[in-house]
């Protein structure tokens, strides 16, 4: 079956409410895309092609050379700059060798607008990402 | 439609893109190519979509190709995109399974929709959803490779202007290596032989990949060609103006005695008569 497995989508909060016909709708969009160790998977301040779902591996988030974070299997990141066609706000690098599903802007911009469960999930991200930051500083 | 059609049935930039519909014209005008398939936009995105049907239909058109194979991106999207995007869009050489075929058209798609294509394309204007065709070829192991100007792009002369290296011309190309010059009259006489800095080659292997070679200290400051070579090389700039017109920017590789065309693109570069 092409696209991300249900399973893997299912795993992430944004598409956890979706049912299982919606969930398979969406998977076939997404593409696997494979990073090596090391490799930068998104870089602060580029625009951004794609939101990606970690399928396995390990990445750190870094702002302004700073960590931030670790990214693991069903977590997600790229979705802001999809959403404003605005720059990455962080610098995403694989700690081991990342494979992750990728949804791009012309797939991804659609599938919000049409879905508002999405689109609501997406919102209470947005949020929980802007109270981290807010606490952060 | 068909969605896989040897070179010289590729004929429409818009599905198949700028660089294989050229190549398609080299073929159609009995330029020696090495052998390839073209393959459409649309179903280099259903292979990364990681369609099975699709998967198997290109495996099985490029089962008959030598091996190893080159796999090029050829842009479809847009008038002249392929030269514009030259530096976003990958080619992979040395691509060998099956297996690696479809990891390669992976490759190529997410190139056109990787973060830096995508600056690109909201910075230059071209802010739409790229599709993105493949070339794929048998890769040659050459003996000597380069690039040549059917016009000299420096001095604006009306002469060839060849740049040559040892193996895979992708060192000329990268700036690896100081490749010898040669500059030869449209009349087939060589007006300069000027040897270059050569320490360097790439190799194809042949289970796949490439491998960079130390070069023995008497090949490093040798001439890579010889005067019949130069010979053919001038030949084949006539007969590339032949099919696509004059002023051309080609890439070409000498492997087991025979010149192949690999590229054939408008200079891009205005000559200056200064």
């Amino acid at each position: 079956m092409p696209g991300a497995p249900v399973t893997v989508l299912q795993r992430v909060p944004l598409f956890a409410d979706l049912s299982k016909r919606e969930a398979q709708q969406i998977a076939r969009l997404f593409k696997q895309r494979r990073f090596a160790e090391g490799e930068t998977v998104v870089k602060e301040g580029s625009g951004g092609a794609a939101f990606f779902l970690i399928e396995s591996g390990q990445a750190m988030v870094t702002v302004a050379g700073k960590k931030r974070g670790t990214l693991n299997p069903g977590d997600y990141f790229g979705e802001i700059a999809l959403i404003d066609e605005g720059a990455r706000m962080a610098t995403i690098t694989a700690l081991s060798e990342l494979a992750c599903y990728g949804l791009t802007y012309w797939e991804f911009r659609p599938l919000v607008q049409e879905n508002g469960a999405i689109g609501w999930k997406l919102m209470q991200s947005l949020a929980k990402k802007l109270r981290d930051a807010q606490q952060g500083d | 439609m068909k969605q896989i059609v040897p070179l010289d049935k590729a004929r429409d930039d818009a599905i198949f893109g700028s660089k294989a519909v050229g190549l398609g014209d080299a073929a159609r005008g009995g330029l020696p190519l090495p052998p390839g398939v073209a393959l459409s936009g649309s179903i280099v995105e259903a292979v990364a979509s990681g369609e099975e049907r699709a998967i198997r239909t290109v495996a099985k058109s490029v089962r008959p190709l030598p091996r190893p194979l080159a796999v090029r991106s050829s842009a479809v999207d847009e008038d002249g995109a392929d030269a514009s995007f030259a530096g976003q869009h990958l080619t992979l050489l040395g691509v060998s399974s099956a297996e690696e075929v479809t990891e390669a058209l992976r490759e190529v798609w997410w190139s056109a929709n990787s973060d830096s294509a995508i600056t690109y394309r909201q910075r230059s204007g071209l802010f739409v959803r790229p599709s993105v065709g493949v070339v794929v070829q048998a890769l040659l192991d050459p003996e000597v490779a380069g690039v040549m100007f059917t016009l000299n792009p420096i001095s604006g002369a009306d002469e060839r202007l060849i740049e040559a290296s040892w193996g895979l011309g992708e060192v000329v190309v990268a700036g690896r290596v100081i490749p010898d010059q040669f500059r030869i009259a449209r009349s087939g006489e060589v007006v300069e032989r000027k040897p270059g800095y050569k320490k360097l080659a790439v190799r194809t292997l042949p289970r796949g990949g490439t491998a960079e070679e130390e070069l023995p200290p008497e090949r490093v400051e040798c001439l890579c060609l010889a005067d019949d070579q130069l010979a053919e090389l001038n030949r084949l700039a006539d007969r590339c103006e032949q099919v696509y017109g004059s002023g051309r920017d080609i890439e070409w590789a000498l492997a087991h005695g025979q010149l192949y065309l690999l590229q054939c693109r408008a200079v891009t570069r205005a000559g200056s008569s200064g």
